[in-house]
């Protein structure tokens, strides 16, 4: 790899420059959305059908005050931050984006794939404690408590289920699975991806599992002491787990970047927009749970079924897709 | 009412008396007896104490109190009288609270602003007022209000040292070494408006709740006293701005009552009209931020859009949205000039309700979700009903036939057909169902009322633009009224007092709902979870407005 590509990835493409246009867009696209269902109007004013509001909102965040509160761990306080968005970020060259780099392969091509994507998706809910730990207000305690409890139950169907397609191709590199998925294949990883979906869910802390950073119950959660430059990085972060997230579904379940008569990133975009518009419509029509109701949905059901699903996909492998 | 009369001539009383259908008015000549009457009478039923009022008569050096007892079930109320001695020193009388739960706050609030000591209470101490008023008194007819404005900083900096030693009382008491804390839920908490609960947890479970009211204490019973008999409908009508015309209609009859006038029958229709618009526009917020509580908007948004065709009739009829001061002693404001465009914008109020009804069923009404936190949640039998006296779609949640348009018809619902809508379980999510459920029937009761304008209208009964209003006289003779209505959040109670020629009430007490529903919050949540919080607070309806007055 040489220099100039390397800078061009870290950057551009699926870097910096790519991340910060998908959380402009993917704010947007969300506000727009539930305003729709809402039946209010969204952004309106800041550019076409206010597409810019995002950047004015993010730009006004950035002049503003980034406030240390008297009784937190300073350099916890503001660490954080930082590191979140890296480890958010980092799983991005893991994953197949276009055909146009690396001939289609991940930028680091590694028979390890899924095993990276699960660690590096897995890592960023502790350093989210530590900010609600660091703040040292009991509001953020509790979401970090909240975020620990619902991370360390939603993980175990999450990986299990990311286990799936590895199963049944016998491989562990994203570029084989995505590859190797045909329709068949697809139909019989559906109960995996619907459980991984609703994993997702948890891991996203999108609702009904949104426990950890419950509005109207502990306030903003673990980010409620945080302001101007912090926030901006913490919620830079949260998006670029979001696009991470739901782009490791499609190249897990459904087939990435390939897509009908020519394989494109435009496909891969296509299908992470659609599993948006589902985040987005279960957010509109569906209450929060509540913490133990949550904890046991993940132990009595979701982490049973994604066992079961294992099975499943052992038996196809064995009779139906053959050895 | 034979029987509540007889026990109460068995006590020394200056007279027990008859007042309108459904009260017994008497007045006790010893103050000491007044414990034994109270027990009297709850062996024949009278469970619920309505509110306490006391009166400051300051000529005849004493102060009368007033409580209000109530039958909730057979509708038999008794409305007692006591005069205790006004010197600050000998102001006391026994506390009522140790046999009516229900009193607990009201005599907390009396105390407060009047000064009366109430023996024997479980935990006296000042509410509502902040602590620049403390052993002030404020509601006195002595207290000197600008004196009192004057010190505005020394005031404001006792308010500060107060939060503040209270909140390091809290981290000493309860130390770091456990999972237990204190959180302030409010008042600028996203969900909790301006109230604060100071709730005590472990982990996150609940162990106490303990509120902290009157951070929108506006001293409303005080300033009605500064206006004239009509300018006062301004400052009654802000006792909650959801609900706008009732508290109007309130203190209307209370002053007609005192004036002996009877309205015309237009404006009588057209006070159930008013009210029921206002009712509709109250609950469409309450049913929408019930959902709210769970972090679920859509609902709230959707309300909002409906009730500002519901905020378009009160617009098309006064002008204003939301504080329409359409109501006033002797009818109705305005005339309707125009009855016919009037009744067409209800009804384009009535159809945009009625297309997303359907929607509204499937996706709010039966949410599976919705129903696994509140099904079977918080849930209030008959008897918590008359102990803590939880009023309106409360207690008809509850399945208490509770609804003062029925038992002690007031404008023209006497004359429309009408019904107790009530839920069986009594838990939160009936306490969203009802709500749903009385939307529908102030809609039925709109038409109603519609139809019977358009026929009175039509056979000439009715003048719409002549009838609105009778002539009140300016001054007003002696005396006192109690007035009732079924508020959006429950019944509304006035007692309004006027002395010979007066331009202005002498005392009008106002008795809201939320006052005892914000009483109950801490039997409904200890023991529950921290999550639980916004959402049976939620479910009780709790407005601030009313409930600090």
């Amino acid at each position: 790899m040489s220099i100039g590509a390397a800078l061009f990835y870290i950057i551009v493409f699926p870097g910096l420059l790519f991340l910060l246009g998908w959380t402009f867009f993917v704010f947007y696209f969300s506000r727009k959305t539930l305003a729709y269902v809402h039946k209010r109007v969204g952004p309106h004013f800041n550019g076409p059908a206010g597409s810019l509001q995002t950047f004015w909102d993010i730009l006004k965040l950035l002049t503003k005050e980034s406030i240390t509160p008297k009784s937190a761990d300073p350099y916890l306080f503001n660490i954080i931050p930082i590191i979140v968005p890296l480890i958010a970020a980092l799983p991005v060259i893991l994953i197949p984006w276009t055909p146009l780099i690396n001939n289609g392969h991940g930028i680091l091509d590694t028979n390890y794939g899924v095993l990276g994507l699960v660690v590096l998706i897995g890592v960023e809910p502790f350093l989210l404690f530590l900010t609600g730990f660091g703040s040292n207000n009991k509001y953020s305690f509790l979401g970090g408590m909240r975020i620990l409890a619902q991370m360390i139950s939603m993980e175990a169907p999450f990986f299990l289920s990311a286990l799936s397609p590895a199963l049944l191709f016998g491989t562990m590199n994203l570029y084989d699975i995505m590859f190797s998925n045909t329709w068949l294949t697809t139909l019989i990883l559906l109960p995996g991806a619907i459980i991984f979906i609703i994993a997702m869910l948890g891991i996203l802390e999108q609702p009904p599992f949104n426990v950890p950073d419950a509005e109207q119950e502990i306030v903003y959660g673990f980010y409620t002491e945080y302001a101007g430059t912090n926030y901006v990085l913490l919620k830079f972060a949260e998006f670029t787990e979001i696009l991470v997230v739901s782009a490791a579904a499609v190249t897990l379940f459904f087939g990435g970047y390939r897509g009908i008569f020519f394989d494109s990133f435009w496909w891969l975009f296509f299908k992470i927009v659609l599993i948006a518009i589902l985040v987005v419509a279960i957010r509109a029509s569906n209450p929060r749970l509540r913490l133990d109701q949550m904890l046991k949905f993940t132990w009595s059901w979701l982490t049973p079924l994604a066992i079961l699903n294992l099975v499943w996909i052992t038996f196809a492998k064995l009779y139906i897709v053959g050895v | 009412m034979d029987r509540i009369k007889e026990v109460l001539n068995k006590f020394d009383m200056e007279y027990v008396e008859d007042y309108k259908s459904t009260w017994i008015k008497a007045k006790l000549k010893n103050k000491n007896d007044l414990l034994k009457v109270i027990e009297s009478l709850k062996e024949v039923g009278v469970k619920t104490c309505s509110t306490v009022s006391p009166t400051d008569f300051i000529d005849e050096n004493r102060i009368e109190v007033n409580y209000f007892l109530e039958d909730l079930f057979n509708k038999k109320n008794v409305w007692l009288k006591v005069d205790v001695d006004r010197d600050l020193e000998k102001c006391e009388i026994d506390s009522i609270t140790p046999l009516m739960p229900s009193a607990d706050w009201h005599e907390l609030e009396s105390f407060s602003t009047f000064g009366v000591k109430f023996k024997g209470h479980p935990n006296l101490r000042y509410f509502l007022i902040s602590s620049d008023y403390y052993g002030k008194f404020p509601f006195r007819k002595d207290f000197d209000w600008e004196a009192h404005e004057q010190n505005l900083i020394e005031n404001i900096n006792s308010i500060s040292d107060e939060f503040f030693e209270d909140y390091e009382k809290n981290e000493k008491t309860i130390g770091h070494e456990e999972s237990k804390t204190v959180l302030n839920w409010g008042p600028t908490h996203p969900a909790s408006g301006p109230i604060r609960l100071k709730v005590f947890i472990n982990g996150e479970n609940v162990e106490k709740i303990d509120a902290d009211i009157g951070y929108v204490w506006r001293a409303l019973e005080n300033l009605v006293e500064r206006k004239d008999f009509v300018g006062s409908i301004v400052a009654v009508e802000r006792i909650c701005f959801m609900d706008n015309p009732n508290p109007m209609i309130c203190y209307s009859q209370a002053v007609e009552e005192i004036a002996g006038k009877e309205i015309t029958p237009f404006a009588k229709y057209m006070r159930v009209i008013l009210g029921e618009v206002g009712r509709i526009a109250s609950h469409l917020i309450s049913a929408g931020s019930f959902f709210g509580t769970m972090g679920l908007q859509t609902f709230l948004m959707w309300n909002l859009d409906i009730r500002e065709y519901f905020l378009d009739v009160l617009e098309d009829y006064s002008g204003a949205r939301i504080a329409t001061a359409s109501i006033e002693p002797g009818g109705v404001r305005y005339p309707l000039n125009d009855y016919k465009a009037w009744f067409e914008t209800i009804q384009k109020a009535i159809d945009k309700f009625e297309s997303v009804k359907a929607d509204i069923d499937d996706i709010f009404i039966k949410n599976p979700l919705m129903s696994s936190r509140a099904k079977g949640n918080g849930i209030f039998t008959l008897n918590d009903v008359e102990e803590y006296y939880l009023a309106g779609p409360i207690a008809r949640a509850s399945g208490a036939k509770i609804d003062v348009r029925i038992d002690e018809p007031y404008a023209a619902y006497g004359e429309l057909n009408i019904n107790y809508v009530t839920c069986e379980n009594g838990d939160a999510r009936d306490r969203l169902y009802i709500i749903y459920k009385e939307i529908m029937q102030s809609i039925d009761l709109i038409k109603q009322a519609m139809k019977k304008i358009e026929e009175g209208i039509e056979s000439g009964e009715m003048n719409p633009t002549k009838d609105h209003l009778i002539r009140m006289p300016r001054r007003m003779p002696a005396g006192e009224a109690v007035s009732r209505v079924e508020w959006a959040r429950g019944e509304m109670l006035m007692h309004l007092v006027t002395t010979d020629k007066s331009t202005s009430p002498y005392r009008l007490k106002m008795r809201a709902p939320s006052v005892n529903h914000t009483m109950v919050l801490n039997k409904l949540i200890s023991g529950k979870t921290l999550s639980d919080i916004p959402l049976l607070y939620g479910s009780m309806h709790i407005c601030q407005g009313d409930l600090d007055r």
